[in-house]
């Protein structure tokens, strides 16, 4: 009769380079994530129905809930700033989307502030896709 | 005879073989604190430049005077513009002129009601388009 031996497999993972497999994802993590270049400022977003998720775009002008402006995070003084800024950042973008500015605004602020601001980045030759938060308002 | 206690000899090797994990449970933290977090929005190609005074008349006029909503000097509600501005089929228009939805800020009007009046005519497929105040009425 044959006996069968079975038969006895040392398996051994390599773990020696798990740490370095790991370390090379946090790298390339850091490296393809962007950071938020607005964190800092403090605003509400209008609310409304029907919004759609939006794409990151190069370009943003934000105006704060104490109405400064900011131009990629960056403040700047007035709508003429904004009219220049964005124009300047825009000039050598091709498509659609290089040519699209994120707008975000506090929903308290007032017309004489975010209407100039919107009419300078509308003559700045740019598309605005203007951000809020979806539901009803109050 | 008591024995002589034996003298430890300190390792000089750094301990490698946790480094794995301390890098894997970063990669874990990190995967769970960040927010994934995407814009909502609504993209609108605002026309700059002048427009004449006869081309307005046809154009349906969205007014918004002291935070309140008026359609063709009709007063609505948030929700009414957005059924009043649906039922126009501004989509199927072909031309970019009849598209054209007017936005009038009159007095003191807030971003919040501004944004509602603006995402309203871009969900309807219309095009926005500001009118300005005129500087010298009161």
């Amino acid at each position: 009769m044959k006996r069968r031996r079975r038969q006895k497999r040392d398996v051994i993972i390599p773990v020696a380079s798990m740490g370095d497999i790991a370390f090379l994802l946090i790298i390339f993590f850091m490296v393809c994530s962007n950071f938020v270049k607005e964190s800092a400022i403090k605003l509400e977003p209008p609310k409304a129905q029907d919004l759609e998720t939006i794409k990151e775009v190069s370009v943003s002008v934000a105006i704060s809930r104490d109405g400064k402006i900011f131009l990629n995070g960056q403040e700047i003084p007035d709508s003429q700033a904004v009219e220049w800024g964005v124009a300047a950042l825009i000039k050598d973008k091709a498509t659609v989307e290089g040519r699209t500015v994120r707008f975000k605004c506090d929903r308290e602020i007032d017309k004489r502030v975010f209407e100039p601001v919107i009419e300078a980045i509308a003559k700045a030759g740019a598309r605005i896709t203007a951000i809020g938060k979806e539901g009803e308002e109050e | 005879m008591p024995r002589r206690k034996k003298k430890k000899i300190a390792s000089e090797d750094i301990p490698v073989a946790s480094f794995s994990d301390i890098a894997f449970l970063l990669i874990i933290f990190f995967i769970l604190v960040t927010s994934l977090h995407k814009d909502e929005g609504f993209i609108t190609e605002i026309p700059a430049g002048e427009k004449s005074e006869a081309k307005s008349e046809k154009n349906t006029t969205i007014a918004i005077r002291n935070d309140k909503l008026f359609i063709n000097d009709k007063d609505v509600s948030t929700k009414e513009l957005y059924q009043e501005l649906k039922e126009l089929k501004l989509g199927e228009k072909k031309t970019e002129d009849e598209k054209m939805v007017m936005l009038e800020a009159i007095g003191n009007v807030s971003y919040q009601n501004y944004y509602a009046a603006m995402s309203a005519i871009s969900s309807a497929g219309g095009i926005v388009a500001i009118v300005k105040e005129d500087e010298s009425s009161p």
